[in-house]
C-alpha cells in the first residue's frame, strides 16, 4: 500500500512546552486515518507541521511524496486543509469564499466557476450561494470550509476537529461527506477527541496523549486486544458520586461515571459482581441495572492512556470569531 | 526549469493580486480602515489648520501627505490582526504560495487604498480651491512611492503578533504621529533650526510633504531627487524588515 504521509521524530517545543514528541507514524492512501486524543495532546500541532502552518523543530515528515520542508509548496498543492476553526470570509459569499480559495490554489479560470458550483452543490449550499457566510449556521460553515479545501481536487484531505462543536444533525451530515469522500478515493487525516467518531470513521487510529503517540493500530484490533478486560456497568439509587469508593474494591481496575451510571474496568466480572452486591447493602444502596459489556473502543482508550473518558468529553474553550 | 521558474513567479504574482483585491473588497469599508485610514487624518488636518489663517491651496499637499501617509500605513495594521484572530491568515499559510506573495498582496492593498483616498484632495484642491498641478512626474513620484514606503511600513508593524487592530495600530501611532511634528508638516523644513532640519531629513513623510508641495509648484528644501531617493531608499527597508519580521513570526508559531 502507497504511504501517503510518513512522519518520524516529529517534534515541535513551545519555549518550555513540548507539545509533540518525537511522533512516527504512516498514513497510506485511501485510508481514513485519525488521531484521537484528550484537547492538549497535540493533535492541532501534529496536523499544523504536517500541513506546513508551523514548522518542526525537529523531525521529518513527507506529505503526499514532499517533504514538508524543503517542497512544502508542493506538498500543500496535493491536499486540503479544514482547521478546528472554519476559517472562511464572513464578509463575503460562500460562492466567492470558493473562488478565492481557487485562486489561492491556481485553479485555472475556466474550472473555478465549475467545481463551485459542483461542490456547493454536493454540499447542499447552492441555492445559498450568494449570501454572506456571516449568516450560515456553524454547521454550513464548516460545509463551505470543506468545499474550499476540496476545490483543487487534493488526493488528501486534513480535518482537524471536523465536528467539534456542531450539532448532532450538522455532525451526522459531516462524517456522512467525510465517508463519501473516502469513497471517491480522497485520504483523510483527521483527529479528533471523539471516541465514538474515531471508531465510526476511522480505519486506523493513533492514539495521542501528552504529545506521544501511545499505539497505532485499527478500532477492532484495539477491542479485541481489550477482550481479556472485562467491563461492568451498573447503576445505583440514589445515584451520588461513589467513585472513590468502587475503586477501593478489589479487583476493579478502574472506575467512571457516564451520567447515572458507573463503568468498571475489571479483570473477572464473576469476581466482582458479588463484591458489588455487597457494597450496595453496606451503603444501603440499591442496584437500578448491571450488565457487562463488550469493551469498546473507549475501554481501549482508558487501558492505554490511563485517562477517563471524561477527559476526552472535555470540550475545548471555543475560539470566537469576531462577529460569533 | 526556466519555464517552470517564469511560470511560478507568474502564479505568485497572480496569488499575490487576488489576495489584493480579496483585501479590498473584504476590509476597505471596515470601520477601522475608515476610522484610522480616512477620518484620522483628515480630522488631524482640520485642527491643525483651521484658524491659522493659511490660504487653504497651500494647505493641499500636507493634507495630500497625511492622507497617504495614514491610509497607505492603516490597511496593513487593519486586515492582519483581524486575519489572524479569524484564523484566516491561516487559509493562506496552508496555501500553496509563499510568505513573499502574501505580503506583496498585502501591500498593495494597501498602495492602492491610500493612494485612492489621496486623489480626493488633489481633486478637491483643484476644484474647489484653484490648486494647481505644475510638475505631475513628482506628484506620481510622491503617490507611488510614498504610498508603498507607508503601506510596507504597516505590514512591517502588523508583524506584533496581535489579533485586535488596537494591538497594532497603538505601536503604529506611536511612530506616525510624532512623525507629523518632525516633517515640516505644520512648519516648512526651511523655517525649522539647523538640527531640526537634519531630524527632519530622516523622516520619509518629509519627503512626501516636499514632494507633494514641489507638485503644485512650491518649493522643496531637500531638492526632488533627495526627495525620491530617501522614499526609495524607506520602500526598500520597510519591505526587507516586514518581510523578516513575518518569517520570524512565523518560526516562531
Amino acid at each position: 500500500m502507497k504511504v501517503a504521509v510518513k512522519a518520524q521524530g516529529l517534534t515541535k517545543q513551545y519555549r518550555d512546552i513540548l507539545a509533540v514528541d518525537h511522533i512516527g507514524l504512516e498514513v497510506f492512501e485511501g485510508e481514513i486515518f485519525g488521531l484521537l486524543g484528550p484537547n492538549g495532546a497535540g493533535k492541532t500541532t501534529t496536523i499544523r507541521m504536517l500541513t506546513g502552518q508551523t514548522k518542526p523543530t525537529s523531525g521529518t515528515a513527507v506529505v503526499a511524496d514532499h517533504d514538508i520542508i524543503r517542497e512544502s509548496i508542493k506538498a500543500k498543492e496535493r491536499v486540503g486543509v479544514v482547521p478546528e476553526v472554519s476559517n472562511i470570509y464572513d464578509e463575503m459569499s460562500a460562492w466567492d469564499n470558493l473562488i478565492f480559495a481557487a485562486q489561492l490554489y491556481s485553479v485555472p479560470k475556466i474550472e473555478r466557476e465549475k467545481r463551485a458550483k459542483e461542490l456547493l452543490e454536493l454540499f447542499g449550499l447552492y441555492e445559498r450561494r450568494k449570501d454572506r457566510v456571516v449568516g450560515f449556521s456553524r454547521g454550513m460553515k464548516r460545509r463551505v470550509t470543506i468545499a474550499a479545501a476540496l476545490i483543487h481536487k487534493p488526493k488528501m484531505l486534513f480535518l482537524d476537529e471536523p465536528t467539534t462543536g456542531l450539532d448532532v444533525q450538522s455532525s451526522r451530515m459531516i462524517r456522512n461527506l467525510i465517508k463519501e469522500l473516502n469513497d471517491s478515493g480522497v485520504t483523510i487525516f483527521l483527529t479528533t477527541h471523539y471516541i465514538e467518531e474515531a471508531d465510526q470513521l476511522c480505519q486506523r487510529v493513533a492514539i495521542i496523549n501528552q504529545g506521544r503517540i501511545v499505539v497505532v493500530d485499527n478500532p477492532e484490533k484495539l477491542k479485541a486486544a481489550m477482550e481479556e478486560r472485562h467491563v461492568i456497568e451498573i447503576s445505583f439509587s440514589p445515584s451520588r458520586d461513589l467513585n472513590d469508593k468502587l475503586r477501593g474494591l478489589s479487583c476493579v481496575n478502574n472506575v467512571s461515571r457516564l451520567g447515572d451510571k458507573f463503568r468498571l474496568y475489571v479483570d473477572d466480572a464473576s469476581e466482582v459482581i458479588p463484591s458489588l452486591i455487597d457494597f450496595a447493602r453496606k451503603n444501603s444502596l440499591k442496584i437500578i441495572s448491571i450488565n457487562t459489556l463488550k469493551p469498546s473502543l473507549e475501554d481501549a482508550f482508558v487501558r492505554l492512556t490511563g485517562l477517563s473518558p471524561e477527559v476526552m468529553a472535555t470540550e475545548k474553550e471555543p475560539i470566537k470569531k469576531r462577529e460569533e | 526549469m526556466k519555464v517552470e521558474h517564469s511560470s511560478h513567479i507568474s502564479r505568485e504574482i497572480r496569488v499575490a493580486w487576488a489576495i489584493t483585491v480579496k483585501d479590498m473588497r473584504t476590509y476597505y469599508t471596515q470601520p477601522p480602515s475608515i476610522m484610522f485610514g480616512i477620518i484620522f487624518p483628515f480630522a488631524l488636518f482640520l485642527s491643525f489648520s483651521i484658524g491659522r489663517n493659511l490660504p487653504l491651496a497651500t494647505q493641499i499637499p500636507v493634507l495630500i501627505s497625511q492622507t497617504l501617509f495614514f491610509a497607505s500605513s492603516s490597511i496593513g495594521p487593519v486586515v492582519i490582526p483581524i486575519e489572524r484572530a479569524d484564523q484566516t491568515f491561516d487559509r493562506f499559510l496552508t496555501s500553496p504560495v509563499s510568505l513573499l506573495a502574501i505580503l506583496m498582496g498585502k501591500t498593495l492593498g494597501g498602495i492602492i487604498y491610500g493612494a485612492g483616498i489621496s486623489v480626493i484632495p488633489v481633486l478637491v484642491g483643484i476644484v474647489f480651491f484653484g490648486s494647481q498641478i505644475v510638475n505631475f512626474g513628482a506628484l506620481i513620484a510622491c503617490f507611488a512611492l510614498s504610498s508603498l514606503a507607508f503601506s510596507a511600513l504597516g505590514i512591517m508593524f502588523a508583524s506584533i503578533p496581535g489579533q485586535t487592530v488596537g494591538q497594532v495600530m497603538m505601536p503604529l501611532n506611536f511612530v506616525r504621529i510624532p512623525l507629523l511634528f518632525i516633517s515640516g508638516v505644520f512648519t516648512p523644513v526651511s523655517e525649522l533650526p539647523f538640527w531640526m532640519q537634519v531630524v527632519s531629513m530622516l523622516s520619509p513623510l518629509t519627503h512626501t510633504v516636499e514632494l507633494a508641495r514641489y507638485s503644485s509648484g512650491g518649493e522643496t528644501f531637500f531638492g526632488p531627487f533627495v526627495n525620491i531617493a530617501v522614499l526609495t531608499f524607506y520602500a526598500a527597508i520597510f519591505l526587507f524588515l516586514g518581510i523578516r519580521f513575518h518569517i520570524m513570526n512565523q518560526r516562531k508559531e
